[in-house]
């Protein structure tokens, strides 16, 4: 059971991210290096980030149950440099906005699947003990996808010098809920004490609306020029 | 793509050898990497007895056990685990289960045992030794019960009970989606554990006066038995015959340390192990002392050997006799003192000789005076059961003592046998003031003091207690207070024609895994191609959508 098992986990978060290689036409730009360079990249603003937090932030030592809202929300701003990450790669890439915006993201994405899906997966989706965890994973790197492409999208019409004045406050506060995504689902579990499957769901739905809206101004922006 | 991949690795393997390792190597490692698993719960299971009996094998002979788990109330039970708990066993379904050849049995028992009522306490006490005699290739376990496990065997039940009561599609879909239990043992298989050596210890308090005393000699094994070894504490049988032997040897030591008292009897204490399995303790030390040595006790002048066997409760006391008493001869005067005595300072006590003759062809000697009848001393067992085949003796049940002040009030006794301290001092002092008056021939009173629960604190099977453990340590340390020259004995089974052998893995730590069937797999994995199907298709239209 319990291999195949694995394989269906792997399966379902890895395929995603091969079809939409194939599908988004970068392997006619021979874009494999590229995207390994922005998954190095993605590992190297990584470990900056959680040098910055364990050096700068303090542990926390108010009691179990209590959710530390200021000190999580200072953890997340942290996420900024993930922004600052995206736009390195996309800037040391020359071609059209969508090339950039879909390798930056690919590598991205996959470095995070690598990184911190394939393990847990490894290791718990083979033994014999059941758990729904192990789906939900995938689902949520399926997510992921989305939620960088979404965010690569954004980064590359903020540092665009030809955005109209009516788009930036849109593309701003699009901007800030891509970073402080995490910390409103956290939120969301801590107030509502929701099942993992309705987390799930929740957090597919925000990156939903999130790239819908991305889409929306990307779409515009490209056809206006 | 992969020609790119490709171009890429060779790159790598091309320009930085080092590298590739440093890429590979804990790939590598991580692949071959021992599975750490994580059960749903984790409990401490005790096997039931394992053991040969002069050659013949009794108890389950498997150890190891890796299957799902059912009650007892679905249809298929062979190669699964069945479990059952303690309040609704009936011999009928554990038979069934056996004879389907299940991979299992394991039995819940509730943490709270005197919460029980009598009759199911009862009625298992009398199935014990029919669980034993059979020899089966099953393996039984028993657990504890707690909150988690409850909790597995109430899900496994339902799962059990609506296998032949649903339609088609619901059992389809149902046993695609059911939640299953593993049952996974850690552990080898059971082997026989070689080169076992059963302590006995005995001491003693030399009489005053000459060379050529007359001896009594005070016997009590020490070892439980139950249908599971871990969970035998004997309280009553025999550690109330333990207890009883200490506290006099703490008396007549006080009484022989002063001249007046000091009596012209010796006295011999012999605590035995092995008493379970045919006094195997007390034979050995009889062959070594009678047929081995030159000189000792035994061989001189022996009064009469007293052995102590379940005197912790009742209201009745027994002497078991292989032959009456002739008049005249110090057995007589013990006998007609024990009579006296109940008689007139315990009325309470009904006491009386009950006269067994010993049957050697019988596999198992009745008690354990018997063993000194075969060598031609004269011995008997005082006991307040009436015959040695009571389910008491040997049962797990077996495991409390009770005093008034524990017991809230005038409450219910707890159910099954246990030790009543009040009732185990008074037949103490019952005992000891007959003793005292046959060897002082006056009336002389002894404090009984405090006496020592030697109970519930640890399993005291044969098979567990080795030389160093702690019972054994304990016991020859009191005995050394009051007795002198405390030694050891030991009885180590012949090579070739062993009179008893012991198996190991008596206590094994059982994982509950939660399982999912296999066709669920199968049911998933067709829904994740669906999923990436709809995928495809979707980003194949946003792609086509993007280009125009």
């Amino acid at each position: 059971m319990t291999l195949f098992h694995f394989g269906n986990c792997f399966a379902l978060a890895y395929f995603p991210y091969f079809i939409t290689y194939k599908c988004s036409g970068l392997s006619e730009y021979n874009a494999f290096w590229r995207c390994v360079q922005a998954g190095a990249t993605y590992l190297f603003v990584q470990l900056c980030k959680m040098l910055f937090l364990a050096t700068f932030f303090p542990t926390w030592e108010g009691g179990a149950g209590v959710y530390d809202f200021v000190g999580e929300f200072m953890k997340s701003t942290v996420d900024m440099a993930d922004l600052l990450g995206l736009h390195l790669v996309m800037s040391r890439n020359a071609g059209k906005g969508e090339y950039k915006i879909m390798v930056a993201a690919m590598g991205w994405a996959t470095a995070e699947l690598v990184m911190s899906r394939c393990l847990p997966l490894w290791v718990g989706a083979r033994g014999i003990e059941f758990d729904w965890k192990y789906i939900q994973m995938s689902f949520d790197s399926n997510i992921s996808l989305v939620h960088y492409i979404a965010m690569a999208a954004v980064v590359w019409m903020f540092t665009r010098y030809d955005l109209p004045k009516s788009f930036r406050l849109p593309v701003t506060v699009l901007l800030a809920l891509c970073v402080y995504k995490a910390f409103l689902m956290e939120l969301f579990v801590n107030i509502f004490l929701l099942g993992s499957w309705t987390v799930l769901l929740v957090k597919g739905v925000l990156t939903g609306a999130i790239s819908l809206c991305s889409l929306f101004l990307f779409v515009t922006l490209v056809h206006s020029n | 793509m992969f020609e790119e991949a490709s171009e890429v690795f060779d790159n790598m393997f091309k320009s930085s050898f080092p590298l590739t390792f440093i890429v590979f190597i804990p790939a590598v490692l991580i692949l071959v990497s021992p599975l750490p698993a994580e059960a749903a719960h984790e409990f401490t299971v005790y096997r039931m007895q394992q053991y040969d009996l002069q050659g013949q094998p009794y108890g389950t002979r498997n150890a190891i056990l890796n299957t799902e788990a059912r009650t007892v109330e679905a249809e298929v039970l062979s190669r699964r685990c069945v479990i059952m708990r303690l309040a609704e066993f009936s011999y009928e379904e554990y038979q069934k289960a056996l004879r389907q050849s299940a991979g299992a049995v394991v039995i819940i028992l509730p943490k709270n045992m005197s919460a029980m009522p009598q009759d199911i306490v009862q009625q298992f006490m009398e199935l014990e030794p029919e669980m034993l005699a059979t020899e089966t290739v099953v393996p039984v376990y028993f657990a504890m019960e707690d909150d988690e496990l409850l909790s597995i065997y109430t899900q496994t039940l339902t799962s059990s009970s609506s296998q032949g009561s649903l339609s088609a599609a619901e059992v389809l879909l149902h046993t695609a989606t059911a939640n299953g239990f593993q049952m996974v043992t850690s552990g080898a298989q059971s082997k026989a554990i070689s080169d076992w050596a059963i302590t006995s210890l005995e001491g003693r308090l030399a009489g005053v006066g000459g060379e050529d005393l007359p001896t009594i000699v005070v016997v009590a094994h020490y070892d439980s038995f139950g249908v599971a070894p871990w969970l035998s504490y004997g309280a009553d049988s025999n550690g109330s015959g333990v207890s009883m032997l200490l506290e006099l040897a703490r008396l007549f030591s006080k009484l022989y340390t002063y001249k007046r008292t000091h009596a012209g009897y010796n006295l011999l204490f012999f605590v035995s192990g092995g008493g379970k399995f045919n006094y195997q303790g007390t034979k050995r030390w009889l062959e070594d002392n009678l047929d081995h040595t030159d000189s000792s006790l035994l061989q001189d002048n022996v009064a009469f050997v007293l052995c102590l066997d379940t005197l912790g409760n009742g209201d009745t006391m027994h002497l078991h006799v292989s032959k009456p008493p002739k008049e005249g001869s110090p057995q007589f005067t013990l006998l007609k003192e024990l009579e006296l005595v109940s008689e007139n300072q315990f009325p309470d006590v009904k006491f009386s000789m009950v006269h067994k003759k010993i049957n050697l062809a019988d596999d198992m000697l009745a008690w354990e005076h018997e063993r000194f009848g075969i060598r031609r001393l004269p011995a008997f067992t005082l006991s307040h059961l009436a015959s040695h085949r009571l389910a008491q003796r040997a049962s797990i049940m077996d495991a409390r003592s009770v005093s008034p002040s524990s017991r809230h009030g005038a409450g219910e006794p707890p159910a099954g046998p246990h030790v009543d301290v009040q009732k185990l001092s008074r037949n103490t002092k019952l005992v000891a003031e007959a003793l005292a008056r046959v060897i002082y021939n006056l009336t002389e009173k002894g404090a009984p003091g405090d006496l020592q629960i030697f109970t519930e604190q640890m399993p005291r099977a044969a098979q567990l207690v080795d030389k160093d453990s702690s019972v054994v340590s304990t016991l020859e340390y009191h005995m050394g207070h009051y007795l002198k020259d405390v030694k050891r004995h030991y009885v180590r089974a012949d090579k070739r024609d062993p009179e008893f052998v012991f198996y190991d893995q008596l206590k094994q730590t059982m994982n509950a895994y939660r399982v999912k069937p296999a066709i669920f797999d199968l049911l998933l994995a067709v829904c994740i191609s669906a999923y990436l199907g709809v995928m495809y298709l979707a980003i194949q239209e946003l792609s086509h959508c993007a280009v125009e």
